[in-house]
């Protein structure tokens, strides 16, 4: 008998607090999807319950929305890195509006270019990636710490994107299998490459099965934990098979313009009270 | 012959028939977050004039040669199920976005009289602003290499047309600007506009609106065309498409609601869609 067939496939299936336990206190979390589509929400909910949810979080999300205004709202972010903080059609977030007014949370202002090409810069291994972006705009004083470079060839000024990083990504995914290999759908947001930067990767999936074989986005050597998460992404969407629950969406609105943002999250996270 | 002094239209719907006919056949034409109005416009081009347009779009970065109607929580149908390809979005942003070109209709937060926007913060003081906006999105990446940056205004006011920016997120008709142009159009509630001098032009008056209403409600001197007219008016045809084909459920209008009258129509078109 050779010793392969002795030797277990990997299983990397988490329950849902054990993969909450991976995010600590000053942690980069990175929420995979975008806008309201295929959020992990059921994992942020989880998070939520927690007696003390770890705090001092940088919230990295390309495009952050329901999800994001959750933990926002809820005082454990310190630094939000996004490139756009809305609820879409639904209008803004409110709990981010009303933190960010307040003074009480940093945004780190991004836009598309500077997170593409950050995260560019961190699969590249290199300090920086060089663009015509930003150049000419006042994004240079609200993002003091980024700098330009002169192109040698042309001489032209160009922005130097400095490297993105994240210590634990969330992706919700369509299936994954145990060894951690995930399927996601068509709409893709960062997620390919938001688990190859991260030094920790979750997957939440609608269905964990065996073995997958094809069609597969996310490779198991970069996820660290799957965890099983029916409807997952509600109120988000995840295509094909739910759509965005916006009647959830508008009561979450709603909740907050009457100063109920605690008995709202209580409710949707079931918290122990 | 005609009874186009009887078409019964409203401001949203003269709007997406402005969009539309900015739009030439084989554009390629992004459709932006949240912009209803522009994607009625689209569509309504899509249509009528311009069949061989291609949509790409910030929801799946995909692209697609096909139309739908719009929609609130199903938009993914449309942008997934017919999509011909999509990317990830930093592939979409780092690779394809520059060979692509495209088309744009931006809605700004604050203008200036030059075309250049403000969609970060409204106050000057960015740690605690009077009120914060979503975010620039890829505004100061494209508008500084755009040729084909379109703007609209769905409620044209002195709070939006500024004589100065708190923040400038994206570039127009600027000293600094190495490619590309400013923006090349505009429409609001009132009224179409251009750059043609490098600064906001008024080029229309939409029908029953004075000119002294548009400038009144903007914060700064506007150029006056030479050939000022009145907008055209739609057709009875392009009124009966965006109504009855495009948005039946009525989408484009939220962008000209706010407050309790937006949430409202929102729950109007939930339920609708729900029960189709």
């Amino acid at each position: 008998m050779s010793a392969s067939t002795i030797v277990p496939l990997r299983d990397v299936r988490l329950s849902m607090t054990e993969a909450v336990a991976l995010v600590e206190p000053g942690h980069t979390l990175g929420l995979g999807g975008t806008l309201l589509y295929r959020r992990p929400v059921a994992f942020v909910y989880e998070l939520l319950r927690q007696a003390a949810p770890p705090a001092d979080l940088t919230l990295l999300s390309f495009t952050a929305g329901y999800a994001s205004d959750l933990l926002v709202g809820a005082g454990n972010i310190s630094r939000i890195q996004t490139c756009y903080f809305g609820l879409e059609v639904f209008g803004l977030a409110p709990m981010f509006t009303h933190r960010v007014n307040r003074g009480e949370v940093q945004v780190i202002e991004e836009t598309e270019a500077s997170l593409a090409l950050g995260i560019r810069a961190t699969l590249s291994g290199v300090g920086f990636i060089p663009s015509q972006a930003w150049i000419g705009t006042d994004m240079f004083q609200l993002r003091p710490d980024v700098r330009t470079v002169v192109d040698p060839y042309s001489g032209e000024e160009l922005v130097a994107f400095p490297p993105v990083t994240c210590d634990v990504a969330v992706i919700h995914a369509l299936v994954a299998d145990r060894r951690g290999n995930a399927r996601l759908n068509k709409n893709l947001g960062i997620d390919p490459e938001l688990a190859a930067i991260s030094r920790q990767t979750i997957i939440t999936a609608e269905e964990v099965v065996e073995t997958l074989t094809e069609d597969v986005h996310i490779p198991a050597v970069l996820v660290s934990g799957v965890v099983h998460a029916p409807r997952g992404a509600w109120p988000t969407s995840c295509y094909p098979h739910y759509p965005i629950d916006g009647e959830e969406v508008l009561r979450y609105i709603d909740a907050c313009a009457s100063e109920q943002f605690a008995e709202y999250v209580c409710q949707v996270a079931a918290c122990a009270q | 012959m005609s009874d186009l002094a009887s078409i019964d239209y409203t401001v949203d719907e003269l709007m997406a028939v402005c969009v539309a006919r900015q739009v030439q056949d084989g554009d390629m034409l992004v459709h932006g977050l949240a912009t209803p109005l522009v994607a009625a416009g689209y569509m309504l081009a899509f249509r009528t004039h311009a069949p061989n347009v291609t949509f790409a779009s910030a929801v799946g970065q995909g692209v697609v040669q096909d139309w739908a109607p719009l929609s609130i929580t199903r938009t993914e149908e449309y942008w997934l199920g017919k999509a011909m390809a999509n990317a990830s979005f930093v592939v979409t942003v780092a690779d394809v976005l520059h060979s692509f070109a495209p088309k744009e209709f931006f809605r700004p937060a604050q203008l200036d009289p030059y075309g250049n926007s403000n969609n970060i913060a409204i106050g000057k003081d960015y740690a605690r602003p009077r009120l914060r906006l979503p975010g620039a999105g890829g505004i100061p990446d494209v508008s500084v290499f755009s040729e084909k940056m379109y703007m609209y205004v769905p409620r044209h006011s002195r709070a939006v047309f500024v004589p100065q920016l708190d923040w400038l997120s994206g570039m127009g008709h600027h000293p600094a600007r190495k490619r590309g142009s400013g923006p090349r159009y505009l429409v609001s509630d009132l009224g179409q506009f251009d750059w043609a001098n490098g600064s906001m032009r008024v080029v229309s008056c939409h029908a029953d609106v004075p000119l002294r209403r548009i400038q009144a409600k903007t914060g700064f001197e506007l150029e006056i065309a030479p050939d000022l007219g009145e907008t055209p008016l739609p057709s009875a045809e392009e009124i009966r498409l965006l109504r009855e084909e495009i948005d039946p459920l009525g989408v484009r209008r939220l962008e000209t609601l706010a407050g309790t009258a937006r949430r409202t129509l929102l729950r109007e078109i939930l339920a609708r869609e729900r029960s189709l």
